[in-house]
């Protein structure tokens, strides 16, 4: 990729094949990036500008009260859970070694993954704040 | 697969210097962040649909030795969220490789930075509501105490 030229280093042009790996590479960069807004954003409003000892189901459903955070939220899920996962592949891969066993522990975790967002997505869409407002 | 002693042991050896620590303390800090993310994924769906199970796991999370937990997560996202800017940067950058401990030293000071003064202020918040809460403080929610809503 990089051409610049650089003493003490020897730079090739190397074409990287489209492979998953590349785009899982590729993937954990930008949902990084993204994860800076969403997931750092999201520490620092519910953390520190709220405080988790005021959190309760009434301060949920005031949050979830609108499309905007319900949205935000989902954002957050998705990549939150994606990154998160592809990672620890990453790290599992690091430590086991027979291909067949990598492929079942991808699996189980592609699974999951979607099982997760979809469970949790659901819940953030459907939620009705009405019952819990004005208490 | 390799037994978990060896995987841990020769994981802390010393072995890359700085960039090293950077990423056995990326590796830790993303793998506590995926294990608190999951239980808080599945546990916030619950808001949805079991509502007072999770006005009872609200109040297990501000129950004071999981709450204080909220802290090196809050750290965990931090260094991980700042070393991963770095990461990508030199990913993208390898004329800048020569500044690799550098950049290491850089990570954890901009961490420090960004992390002291918000786990101050979390912990003094967080001593304040347990002070707010007299001889309650340290008890642990029961369920039977949340009747189902609606």
């Amino acid at each position: 990729m990089a051409t610049a030229n650089v003493t003490g280093m020897t730079h090739r042009k190397v074409q990287v094949q489209s492979n998953f790996q590349r785009w899982a590479f590729l993937f954990m960069r930008v949902s990084g990036l993204a994860l800076l807004i969403l997931a750092v954003g999201h520490m620092m409003i519910q953390h520190v500008l709220n405080s988790s000892s005021n959190l309760s189901i009434q301060f949920v459903a005031a949050q979830w009260n609108s499309w905007g955070w319900k949205v935000f939220d989902m954002l957050l899920l998705a990549f939150a859970l994606t990154h998160g996962m592809n990672g620890f592949r990453n790290v599992l891969e690091d430590y086991i070694h027979n291909p067949q066993t990598v492929k079942i522990v991808n699996t189980v975790l592609a699974i999951f993954t979607i099982i997760t967002v979809l469970w949790a997505g659901y819940a953030i869409a459907r939620f009705n704040s009405t019952p819990f407002m004005g208490n | 697969m390799s037994t978990l002693a060896l995987t841990i042991r020769e994981s802390i050896r010393y072995r890359g210097r700085s960039g090293h620590w950077s990423w056995v303390a990326h590796r830790i800090s993303g793998l506590a962040i995926l294990l608190f993310l999951t239980i808080h994924v599945w546990d916030t769906a619950n808001a949805y649909f079991y509502p007072h199970i999770y006005a009872w796991t609200i109040d297990i999370f501000k129950w004071p030795p999981v709450a204080v937990g909220e802290i090196p997560l809050m750290a965990a996202v931090l260094y991980h969220a700042i070393n991963g800017i770095r990461i990508t940067v030199l990913d993208f950058k390898p004329e800048w490789w020569k500044h690799q401990k550098r950049s290491t030293q850089v990570s954890w000071g901009l961490f420090l930075l960004v992390f002291v003064p918000i786990g101050i202020f979390m912990f003094v918040t967080m001593i304040e509501h347990w002070q707010s809460m007299g001889d309650a403080w340290m008890a642990f929610p029961r369920l039977a105490d949340y009747p189902p809503i609606n």
